[in-house]
């Protein structure tokens, strides 16, 4: 049995994933969350000085993606065989691609063009992930309500998470796909994760 | 063909541009393991003709057993699996994944500067990316091969894993820029050299065309 402790901030941001892959397993794991004033004094404890950092019986991996998916390999929320697998990837990557163009958004200091910012986002470049990820779903969901194959995967925690933050700002942004709705109610409803997000602390990002 | 041998070896069809970009570390895969594919290349002004054939409208798409994938990652990490290139176990293939991610950063935070349509702002963004942020990658990189690489010259566990092939081939782009852009990291060097040497990607390079992307 491997011992497991994941080191970010106290947020969900890019560790979030992670916790939600555990929580669905009912794996143990040692959260660890350094407030921003304690992060420098551990930042060269870190392979890359970069967070979150997971640590398997004693060995640092860096890494948010890599780490995910070594714990939903782990836990079987990675996708029955190789294939599947690489679709579950697949449709990770195009969640990826959404979140890259979110990102200078969340870190724009300036109030008044971080608006301005939000505001495209949500009307010009969310929407045609938002369409991709439907297609994927089409192609890979087996006409059932989870990204790949009929079980739930590491792919629809992954959305849940992101959209949490995304539905945050703009609580109609999912309003033109129900499958979408539909795909969140179905991870909300999963036992261990209702438990979770019922008492997990409240954050922004 | 008889059908058993159909059934036990997919068909495998990889549709990109004709260069190298996100898709080269598949055909290097492919390359590396032996394995016959359809290696279906488009140019600029031909790809708008298939575009909607894709997924997403984007390539690298691989076609196996007649079913489509996107990503460019994916792919590649689906195809390394297939061809024991992707690590020997779960952790090993976590630690090849963490190094994969690390070179695409690198690989995200140059495209700006060669991909925008400002060419006074591409050259500042050019310099800032050589100068500060490239190093900065690099000794990531170097500091991960250190961790991984049991004190080999691969990046993870003493063995050839597509980790070592994505490094070469965005590298390949990134040199033929700044041909002395490894000069400060002799580790990264003597890592392609490595990747180099290996028979079947020896002679692959050998006969690929050069492309500057």
């Amino acid at each position: 049995m491997s011992t497991y402790k994941l080191y970010y901030f106290n947020t969900r941001g890019r560790a979030e994933i992670a916790r939600l892959i555990f929580i669905a397993a009912d794996q143990k794991f040692e959260d660890i969350r350094y407030e921003h004033s304690e992060w420098s004094s551990h930042k060269n404890e870190m392979p890359l000085e970069q967070m979150p950092v997971l640590e398997v019986d004693g060995v640092k991996l860096p890494q948010s993606g890599a780490i995910a998916r070594f714990l939903a390999k782990q836990f079987h929320l990675a996708g029955k065989d190789n294939f599947e697998q690489a679709k579950v990837d697949a449709v990770v990557d195009t969640i990826a691609d959404a979140m890259t163009q979110f990102l200078p958004i969340r870190f724009e200091n300036d109030e008044t063009k971080q608006i301005e910012m939000v505001k495209n986002f949500f009307a010009n470049e969310l929407p045609k992930h938002l369409q991709n990820l439907e297609v994927l779903a089409k192609q890979f969901g087996n006409g059932g309500l989870f990204f790949i194959g009929n079980n739930l995967t590491w792919a629809d925690l992954l959305f849940y998470e992101v959209t949490e933050t995304l539905l945050g700002l703009n609580k109609n942004a999912l309003d033109n796909h129900q499958w979408l709705k539909q795909n969140r109610a179905e991870v909300e409803k999963q036992p261990r994760i209702a438990e979770y997000l019922k008492n997990r602390p409240k954050s922004q990002f | 063909k008889n059908s058993i041998q159909t059934t036990l070896m997919p068909s495998y069809k990889l549709s990109y541009f004709n260069g190298r970009g996100v898709g080269e570390v598949s055909r290097l895969i492919f390359a590396a393991a032996g394995q016959k594919y359809e290696d279906v290349r488009y140019e600029v002004d031909q790809w708008p003709a298939y575009k909607a054939e894709m997924p997403l409208g984007q390539m690298p798409v691989l076609e196996v057993d007649g079913i489509k994938l996107p990503q460019s990652a994916a792919i590649a990490r689906f195809l390394a699996k297939q061809f024991h290139l992707a690590g020997k176990d779960n952790f090993e293939q976590a630690k090849v994944d963490a190094v994969v991610d690390t070179i695409y950063d690198t690989y995200k935070a140059w495209a700006p500067s060669r991909f925008g349509e400002d060419p006074v702002k591409k050259e500042a963004l050019s310099k800032k990316f050589f100068g500060e942020e490239l190093p900065k990658q690099l000794q990531n990189l170097e500091t991960l091969g250190k961790l991984y690489g049991n004190g080999g010259h691969f990046f993870v566990g003493n063995q050839l894993t597509w980790a070592d092939l994505f490094f070469h081939t965005i590298t390949e782009t990134l040199l033929g820029i700044n041909a002395d852009c490894l000069n400060n990291f002799p580790w990264l060097k003597q890592n392609r050299a490595e990747v180099e040497k290996q028979p079947k990607i020896a002679e692959y390079l050998k006969n690929r065309s050069k492309t500057e992307l």
